[in-house]
């Protein structure tokens, strides 16, 4: 039954079911897919070494007697290694460090970031430029050096963002760095037979060290000789449970046998002397990391939003260039002039700020985000989390808090519930009543846990204890109940002790009575409740004494399965007065040869423990299910476990049954349940290991509430790889080395950044800086609103794409003397538009975006054809028609009237012309009209600015009406206050002729785009109150974007 | 952050599935659906409908923009004058004859045994002086410096006075000596301050003839024509001007008259050197014609290029 071994389970229990796989990976899906999809049979060699890493652990050191151990290293379980084979062996094998993982050079980083993006297209204008220059010079003795500049300005946007983007780059890549552990382990090692303390990677192969509690394993060992030796191997296997550590061999799979501790867990009880069996990337710990950074990620889906609308861009740049570069051409121009025109529309066309842009709008979240402890390795991922469809979450330190704490206790008949809270808020109960009082005697004394010293200021829960994890929790328990714990222990005087020992599964001890009129000693008990209760032949119940009759038994059964199916760990406890008379002040007791009673006792109570959720863990897996991601528990832990966890924190929710409660409910056997019916499921790993990826879809589909219980780092990777298979994007939380495999695999890996490993956090693109599964619930939030956001900053800067490109269009097919020039457009897109685009990023959400489903990442795209449409064909073009308007105020009002200008641009961009006429018979220099050209390209670049007002505060929403949004947002009013002192600085510097050539402005021409800016703000209301009116009409799908 | 304190709301988990793939063909048009390249007719209708009807409203803003623009803007003069206007208050020089081909930028090249090269160049200034040569019709005024005048009165031009300048003798393009006309710019209004004695960084010949000249014929705009750059100096001693070195100031001020015709220097080269680029800059004097001969600022003054073959 399983309820029989709850007291040991993390015990006797076996990690080996969930640990083999009983087939090869072979790395391909069982459709035989590769599972990775880069990862193709032509990287032979790295295949073959990451499937290696994908096997389980096969090796023979435990098995083998220990003189044939000593032989093969060539040790000496005394004396040790000698410092001349020592050396021999450090210098074949290397440190016993771990490989850190491949670091993509700097200089490719770098590169990366100058060519990537739309750098490669600015850079193919600028040498364009160049190219034009070069010949303009070699052909005329007076070439205007202005293709020159521009492409100086070119080569110069190119390089400072790419510098730019680097710089951030690093920058929140070196968080990680942060992080690494900077003081160095040491270990104790006995060489030619002198003990020595060593730096950890010095050790080799075959030295003997020893461990104590409190120390890292500094490699894996054979443990020879143990003294009451424990390892926490939580990092390793994700067991909470302390293991027991000697120099038997119990168990065929290396990592179940008592005999190896690992490299990189902990020591917590005793000391043990061992001889190193494996080191650095050979032990297990580097097996699994290895594994995880063999792992291809593939793009996070904001780099694939990205890249998509970096194509669509450049698509249109290219096809619209090469358009007029070939019209040009067939309207006779000179062919350098279509070279100058194609370099025009691509300077128009690619947004040069934007990909900065969106890397401060990623930043800013990525800040906003860590002062909410969600800290981002990658800046990229900031986003991956708002659409993330699937949470796998590690249950141990991410669920829950780590640390096992008293959750019930039954005596007079019923039970209590204790306050497992972390801050004491839960309910109280009587602590008057005699029945507890009885109990928590023998919780205080029969326990051998104490407070670690100089911890006077932490919060009893938080104290460090020295013990096992059941015996702190009964510590802290009555710590909390009683108070001073060392005192009453002191009171009672222990007087004989017998430990705890996995045959007799009880723990007793003998004391003196705190009542000094009461002579007589008190003996008590705890231990496995049923082994307990043989042991008794009365019970306390309301400060009487009963004979434990078959109901009381009865009651007891109860009691006790209620508390296991919570899967919590239960405790009995029991007690007995011995007689004064028999066992008088000073009766030498012995513990070797008991000469006391340990049978006819009488019965007090249980206690049940548990590792109990965090208190902000239901709220936020709440959260996360209304905001349409589903909470999947990935966990090495047990089924029963599990699933207690899983149901108190919602992953279950109440109602759900899996198939075993149904069929339970309704008394058939499991086989008889349709699976369909039941929507939760808890998947033990043995199972999974059976399971062809098609069950595994299937159940990944029709079970909504799923809990994988005793799973490896192998089948976490396989569940994660099923959830993409599936199509969602998965987030990962864990903290163990266990689970580094899967945050990388994951779309985003979430480590813990207190209780975390260090190689899980190497594998995690976030690190929640204080354990609280409560801050993905933030990272989600912040994620989304960045998507949302950064559509807005888009559609805010693309709009000014139209106004850009138009002039040249114009300039072509009318002939008319350009309207804006290359350099007012670099003006535009790396000047004006630069700080209001990133001031939307600060944009608060137009509605609770925690209530929406997770986004499709298949079709809602982060620049879409409704977003280009309303950008290009609407907005864009009513900019564009307040620009031309402008120029043509600014041409007529100085003599050229409109019709006077179709066809003039031959003769107005001719420097042999000195006489140009205009519509009152004006004659005019090229200089005096090239100056009211560049006014025009001024007026135009101030009319764009006007319009990008209204652009701007239509594109603080997307379906609301701004009086619902309001102004609030101070980034985004500074923004329109910035763009317009830098416009007017622009064109009324002095300089600025010569240098941008921007001239000043008359004030009466920067009002002509007024008109177009009412018109823009006026029809987007108007279109928005439409799609709030009718929600799913035909304008929302549309213009919706 | 959103509290959340109800019961959460019931999500059915879907995963999404990527679109199914689409043929080029099918892109194009799907017969299943009824799609050319991804809508329906009705879709495409819809659409049109709409981008149609947004663009009208637009075009009809535009242009009702446009009207009022053209309401505030008068047929006769410019709306901003001089100062106010960018064409400013410092005229250029024009010269003719200018190629219609832009590109072949102001170089005039001939040779004057070839006719068709020579030809050309001749109807260029043929074209040019049209309206010079029929003034029948218009109310012009013979004016002269002792006269005082009306601005809105349209002074003549004599054609006559341009000496070997003339069309009779081909402008000297056939015989290699070619003359080219310079004009002043027109701009709205504006008024000369003449030097009516040398300045100091006059070139000898004007200082000369300047001092040469009565006293009431100096009220011109003096005009002057010499290597540019300095270069090419010796070439440039035999130089004459029709009618005579200068625009006579009672041509300005300029005011959109009916029929109004600039003033007119025509400036023959004599004996050019042969199969050799002449590179010409001609100058404007007067008290309000800032000079300024950078390529790229350039002011007061006008560069061509000769190259006689």
């Amino acid at each position: 039954m399983a309820l029989r071994s709850d007291y040991e389970h993390g015990r006797a229990d076996s990690y080996r079911v969930a640990t083999v796989i009983a087939t090869d990976d072979d790395n391909r899906t069982a459709d035989g897919h590769y599972k990775s999809k880069r990862k193709m049979p032509a990287k032979a060699a790295k295949k073959e070494n990451l499937d290696d890493l994908k096997q389980e652990l096969d090796i023979d050191h435990h098995k083998i007697s220990p003189e044939e151990m000593y032989q093969r290293f060539q040790t000496h379980p005394e004396n040790g290694l000698s410092h001349a084979k020592a050396k021999e062996n450090l210098e074949r094998d290397g440190p016993n460090a771990l490989t850190p993982p491949k670091q993509t050079p700097e200089w490719v980083k770098f590169c990366k970031n100058l060519f990537g993006g739309f750098a490669m297209l600015l850079w193919i204008g600028a040498i364009l430029c160049f190219v034009a220059y070069s010949i303009q010079a070699s052909t005329s003795e007076e070439p205007s050096d202005d293709n020159l500049y521009l492409g100086i300005v070119l080569s110069a946007v190119v390089i400072v963002t790419g510098i730019f983007s680097y710089y951030q780059e690093s920058k929140s890549s070196k968080i990680m760095e942060s992080f690494k552990n900077m003081v160095p382990q040491f270990a104790t090692v006995i060489r030619e037979g002198e003990k020595l303390t060593l730096r950890a990677e010095d050790l080799v192969l075959g030295d003997v060290v020893e461990v104590k509690f409190g120390d890292r394993i500094p490699a894996d060992i054979r443990i020879i000789e143990a003294r009451s030796f424990k390892v926490d191997n939580s990092s390793l296997t994700g067991e909470s449970e302390p293991q027991s550590r000697n120099a038997e061999f119990t168990h065929e799979n290396p990592l179940e046998t008592k005999n190896l501790a690992f490299f990189s867990t902990n020591a917590v009880e005793g000391t043990a002397k061992g001889v190193v069996i494996s080191c650095g990337d050979h032990t297990v710990m580097g097996r699994i990391a290895g594994l995880a950074s063999g792992l291809d990620t593939g793009e996070t889906p904001i780099a694939k939003e990205i890249h998509h609308f970096i194509h669509l861009i450049t698509g249109v740049a290219v096809f619209l260039g090469v358009t007029f570069f070939v019209i040009a051409f067939i309207l006779g121009y000179h062919w350098l002039d279509a070279v100058i025109f194609l370099i025009g529309i691509i300077v128009a066309n690619v947004p040069e700020g934007l990909l900065a842009t969106v890397t401060v709008c990623l930043t800013l979240t990525a800040k906003r985000m860590a002062s909410k402890n969600c800290l981002v390795k990658n800046l990229e991922a900031v986003e991956t989390l708002g659409s993330t469809s699937t949470i796998c979450s590690d249950k141990t330190g991410t669920l829950t808090q780590n640390r096992m704490t008293v959750a019930h206790m039954w005596f007079d008949n019923q039970i209590i519930e204790a306050d497992t809270t972390e801050d004491q808020s839960g309910v109280q109960y009587d602590r008057t009543s005699p029945g507890f009082k009885a109990l928590s005697r023998i919780a205080t004394l029969c326990n051998r846990a104490e407070f670690k010293g100089g911890q006077d200021g932490v919060p009893i829960l938080k104290k460090e204890v020295s013990g096992d994890a059941s015996e702190a929790a009964l510590l802290k328990c009555m710590e909390l109940a009683l108070g001073d714990v060392m005192n009453i222990r002191k009171r009672n005087k222990k007087i004989a002790e017998l430990p705890f020992n996995s045959t007799n599964k009880y723990q007793v001890s003998i004391h003196d009575n705190e009542d000094p009129n009461d002579p007589r000693y008190l003996l008590v008990m705890k231990g496995a409740p049923e082994r307990i209760l043989e042991r008794c032949s009365t019970i306390f119940i309301n400060g009487k004494e009963k004979v434990l009759d078959e109901e009381m038994k009865e009651a007891f059964n109860n009691a006790y399965m209620e508390l296991g199916g919570l899967g919590e760990r239960v405790l009995g406890f029991c007690d007995f007065m011995l007689p004064s008379d028999k066992y008088p002040s000073g009766y030498k007791f012995n513990t070797d040869d008991i000469n006391f009673p340990i049978d006819n006792l009488r019965f007090v109570g249980l206690m049940s423990m548990i590792d109990p959720p965090r208190a902000a863990v239901p709220d936020a897996v709440a959260k996360c299910r209304s905001a349409g991601i589903k909470v999947i528990m990935v966990t090495g832990d047990h089924p029963i476990t599990a699933k207690a966890i899983a149901k108190s924190v919602g992953i279950i929710s109440e109602g759900n049954e899996t198939v075993e409660d149904i069929a339970q409910r309704l008394n058939i056997p499991i086989s008889e349940v349709n699976p369909r019916e039941a929507k939760a499921a808890v998947v033990h790993g043995a199972e999974l290991r059976d399971v062809s990826s098609n069950q595994l879809d299937e159940i990944l589909r029709y079970h909504t509430e799923i809990v994988f219980a005793r799973t490896s780092p192998q089948q976490k990777l396989i569940i994660v790889e099923g959830c993409q298979r599936m199509g969602a994007i998965v987030a990962v939380t864990g903290d163990g080395v266990n689970d580094s495999p899967a945050l990388k695999k994951a779309d985003i890996g979430v480590a813990m950044g207190i209780a975390g490993s260090d190689v899980s956090k190497q594998a995690a693109d976030m690190i929640l800086l204080d354990d609280n599964f409560a801050s993905i619930v933030t990272g989600v939030e912040e994620g989304r609103l960045i998507f949302d956001n950064l559509k807005k900053s888009i559609a805010y800067t693309l709009t000014s794409n139209i106004p850009e490109i138009s002039p040249f269009l114009a300039f072509i097919l009318c002939d008319i003397p350009l309207p804006l020039g290359t350099v007012t457009i670099l003006c535009i897109d790396l000047g004006t538009d630069m700080v209001p685009a990133i001031s939307l990023a600060y944009e608060h959400a137009e509605a609770d975006i925690m209530k929406r489903p997770p986004r499709d990442p298949f079709n809602d795209k982060l620049v879409n054809s409704r977003l280009i449409s309303m950008a290009y064909g609407q907005i864009g073009m009513i900019q564009a028609a307040a620009g031309f308007f402008v120029y043509f105020v600014i041409m007529a009002e100085n003599g050229f009237l409109p019709r006077h200008l179709f066809g003039i641009r031959k003769m107005w961009d001719s420097k042999a012309v000195n006489d140009l006429t205009d519509s009152y018979g004006q004659e005019w220099t090229y200089r005096d009209r090239k100056t009211l050209e560049y006014t025009c390209h001024t007026a135009f670049f101030i009319s764009i600015v006007v319009v990008q007002w209204a652009d701007l505060i239509i594109c603080k929403t997307r379906r609301n009406s701004i009086f619902q949004q309001g102004m609030r947002n101070w980034a985004l009013n500074f923004g329109l206050v910035f763009e317009t002192v830098l416009a007017a600085f622009l064109s009324y510097c002095p300089g600025m002729e010569k240098g941008l050539r921007m001239y000043p402005l008359k004030l009466v021409w920067w009002f002509p785009a007024i008109p177009f800016a009412l018109a823009i703000f006026i029809y987007d209301e108007t279109r928005r109150f439409y799609l709030r009116r009718n929600p799913g009409g035909w304008l929302e799908q549309e213009t919706y974007y | 952050m959103s509290k959340n304190n109800g019961k959460p709301e019931k999500v059915e988990y879907e995963y999404y599935q990527p679109a199914k793939k689409r043929t080029f063909g099918e892109m194009l048009y799907d017969p299943q659906e009824g799609t050319f390249f991804g809508r329906t007719g009705k879709s495409w209708g819809q659409l049109m409908l709409f981008y149609g009807i947004f663009y009208i409203v637009l075009a009809a803003l535009f242009s009702i923009c446009m009207q009022c623009l053209l309401s505030t803007i008068s047929d006769t003069q410019p709306k901003w004058q001089l100062k106010e206007s960018l064409i400013g208050t410092n005229p250029g020089l024009g010269f003719r004859p200018l190629s219609e081909q832009t590109e072949r930028g102001s170089v005039i090249e001939f040779d004057g045994k070839k006719p068709a090269e020579s030809d050309y160049w001749i109807e260029l200034i043929d074209e040019f002086l049209i309206d010079y040569n029929h003034t029948e019709g218009r109310e012009m005024k013979h004016c002269s410096f002792g006269q005082t005048h009306n601005p809105t009165d349209v002074c003549v031009v004599n054609m006559d006075l341009f000496g070997a300048c003339s069309k009779a003798n081909n402008y000297g393009y056939k015989t290699n000596e070619p003359c080219i006309f310079l004009k002043l710019n027109k701009i709205f209004g504006w008024v000369p301050e003449v030097y009516d004695a040398p300045e100091k960084d006059m070139p000898e010949d004007l200082t000369r003839l300047i001092t040469n000249t009565s006293q009431e014929e100096r009220k011109q705009i003096w005009v002057s024509c010499n290597g540019h750059l300095g270069k090419d100096k010796e070439n440039f001693q035999n130089i004459s001007y029709y009618p005579s070195q200068g625009f006579p100031s009672f041509y300005y001020p300029y005011l959109n008259q009916p029929g109004y015709l600039s003033p007119l220097v025509a400036v023959q080269f004599h004996s050019p050197p042969r199969g050799q680029m002449l590179d010409v800059e001609c100058r404007a004097w007067a008290k309000n014609v800032f000079y300024s001969g950078s390529a790229r600022d350039r002011r007061g003054s006008v560069t061509f290029q000769i190259v006689v073959e």
